[in-house]
């Protein structure tokens, strides 16, 4: 199935030429101006999408350099052997992989086609975005170490990975949590591996399109989402109810939920809140923001079953409820 | 050839469509309409990977990427899948309707003018509390008098936030925002970004004025800080009505 090197140079060629013209179409920009509302709902839906792409760039990049250039039992040589044990080492992985959550489902991606559990992978994919350098730093800026927010947020991230990964690794069939389509893609990338397959510089190239393909849809609809949601629900309806320990809780972790922020970046948005919320509220945004908002939702869906996510979902908002009450009271 | 198309226009397709106007924004200094220009280093090398890739991807002969990959139809699933072949009619629905509905959004971002947030955005994310991303170092740098690179957001902290409102009073401010309603004058208005756009928030410091622009417009208020029984607020000299702001927010 080799291409001929004049057409493979031709394809390349046509690629050029279609990208340099979707260039001068975004430069032209030949459309018309939106109303208002629809308008502001599409400026958030790009921000978001500008944003987060790079994240997206990078972590498909780590996911092909795991699956492709990493040799195999690289990795795996380092990794303790009991379960629990290796899931402990795999959330703190996050610490040295700074992308925050965008790009951690393409390399999740990426690990689980090397062949690591599903249980495993999660509780790297939960973890990361919350024990990760950059976020670490920023959450210190916003908050030092006022009301134990930065601590509950680290502690709760780690815990509640590795309930969550503890939880799934009893499931009798791990595979049956994936989705077909994703499951389908680790065979083809397991055997290919095994076989050798075809030359390196064509499987990345192949595993670009692959992850993007996956990812890309979700991203895009999640961010739309995203952005429709906050224009459409006045931000006073949550806030008012601001400053009751319990339904102050409720009402930022549907915030977290709603905005979709960048973990990377939320400890800032959450500090102008910081003086009509409780510290337990905050610390509850801080916890279900960077798991499970309406972008994180689309982007996981590619990737686990509906009926994992909605589990998912429960257990983290039970979770962030309980640790923001347990910030709540003590402070 | 549905396949092939789908898998190249929904990946490859609608990234490079992202990291094209990424990149258009970039080339004409617009890109801090959307994100704070501190991240540009890392989204402009990102955006031009993604169309390097986008270009080699078309030497990749059709359906490499399934190798010898055939779907594994045997799961009777409730699944709404990403899937195509062998799928029941509600999966193939939901894959098509995605597909068109992520295409669709990409088009328009692609084909529609940058443009930034409304004043009625603004004016409807209001909840009354400064944005503090500065701080308390904005409160502790103001009472020293090291103002003059102060934005809205920054004098809007230390609005709300001065212990000591008098020390203020008599400062001359030149300020540029959009007007926003208020009780006796206008508010001068201004979004602050930390990262992007959603995460904008506004700022606002209160003009005393009879006369009040309409709602939206932009104007430089050169005027002096007085306070009002503890509440600062701006005694206009001059309103100007001005251009948007090549950056219109404040980070």
């Amino acid at each position: 199935m080799r291409a001929a090197p004049a057409r493979t140079a031709a394809a390349v060629g046509i690629g050029a030429l279609v990208i340099a013209a979707l260039v001068a179409v975004a430069f032209l920009t030949p459309g018309p101006a939106l109303p208002t509302r629809a308008q502001d709902g599409l400026t958030l839906a790009i921000s978001v999408l500008i944003e987060s792409l790079p994240f997206v760039i990078l972590g498909v990049l780590l996911s092909i350099v795991v699956q492709v250039w990493v040799p195999p039992g690289a990795i795996e040589r380092w990794m303790p052997s009991a379960p629990w044990a290796r899931r402990a080492v795999l959330s703190l992985l996050g610490m040295l992989i700074p992308v925050c959550e965008c790009g951690n489902v393409p390399f999740a991606r990426g690990l689980m086609m090397r062949g690591f559990g599903v249980a495993e992978t999660l509780t790297f994919l939960i973890a990361a975005p919350i024990v990760n350098p950059i976020v670490i730093i920023t959450t210190h800026q916003a908050f030092g170490f006022d009301d134990g927010i930065l601590i509950a947020r680290l502690l709760g991230g780690y815990a509640v990975a590795n309930l969550i990964g503890w939880l799934y690794s009893r499931h009798p069939d791990p595979d049956g949590l994936l989705t077909d389509r994703f499951r389908a893609s680790c065979e083809v990338s397991l055997e290919s591996a095994a076989h050798g397959g075809a030359g390196k510089g064509r499987r990345s190239l192949a595993q670009f399109v692959v992850e993007l393909r996956a990812v890309m849809p979700a991203l895009v609809i999640g961010s739309a989402v995203a952005g429709a949601v906050q224009v459409l629900i006045p931000r006073s309806a949550l806030l008012a109810i601001g400053s009751n320990p319990a339904l102050s809780i409720i009402a930022m972790i549907a915030l977290a939920m709603i905005v979709s922020i960048c973990s990377n970046v939320d400890a800032f948005f959450a500090l102008s809140f910081a003086s009509t919320f409780t510290p337990g509220s905050i610390v509850a945004f801080l916890l279900v923001g960077p798991l499970v908002d309406v972008k994180m939702l689309a982007l996981l869906r590619t990737t686990l079953r509906t009926k994992v996510l909605a589990g998912f979902v429960v257990i983290v908002v039970l979770f962030a409820i309980a640790v923001g009450s347990v910030v709540n009271l003590l402070a | 050839m549905r396949e092939y198309l789908s898998s190249r226009l929904l990946g490859v397709g609608l990234a490079a469509g992202l990291a094209a106007v990424t990149l258009v924004l970039w080339l004409n200094g617009q890109l801090a309409l959307y994100i704070n220009p501190s991240s540009n280093w890392f989204a402009v090398p990102m955006a031009l990977i993604a169309l390097v890739g986008t270009i080699l991807s078309f030497a990749l002969p059709r359906g490499a990427e399934s190798d010898h990959g055939h779907d594994h139809g045997d799961d009777h699933d409730h699944d709404h899948d990403h899937d195509h072949e062998h799928r029941s009619g509600w999966g193939t629905a939901a894959t098509v309707t995605g597909g068109i509905l992520a295409t669709g959004v990409v088009a328009a971002i692609i084909l529609t003018p940058p443009a930034t947030l409304s004043a009625e955005l603004a004016m409807q994310r209001d909840t009354g509390a400064p944005p503090l991303f500065q701080g308390a170092d904005t409160v502790a740098l103001a009472s020293t008098g090291d103002t003059a690179k102060f934005g809205v957001g920054e004098w809007a902290s230390v609005f709300a936030t001065a212990t000591n409102p008098e020390a203020f009073d008599g400062d001359t401010i030149t300020l540029t925002g959009f007007v926003t309603p208020t009780d006796g004058g206008f508010g001068l208005t201004r979004l602050v970004i930390t990262h992007c756009v959603i995460d904008a928030q506004p700022a606002r410091v209160p003009v005393v004025a009879s006369d009040v622009p309409a709602t939206g417009t932009w104007v430089t208020v050169t005027g002096t800080i007085r306070d009002a029984g503890g509440r600062l607020q701006i005694q206009p000299a001059s309103v100007q009505t001005v251009d948007q702001p090549k950056d219109p927010y404040e980070y």
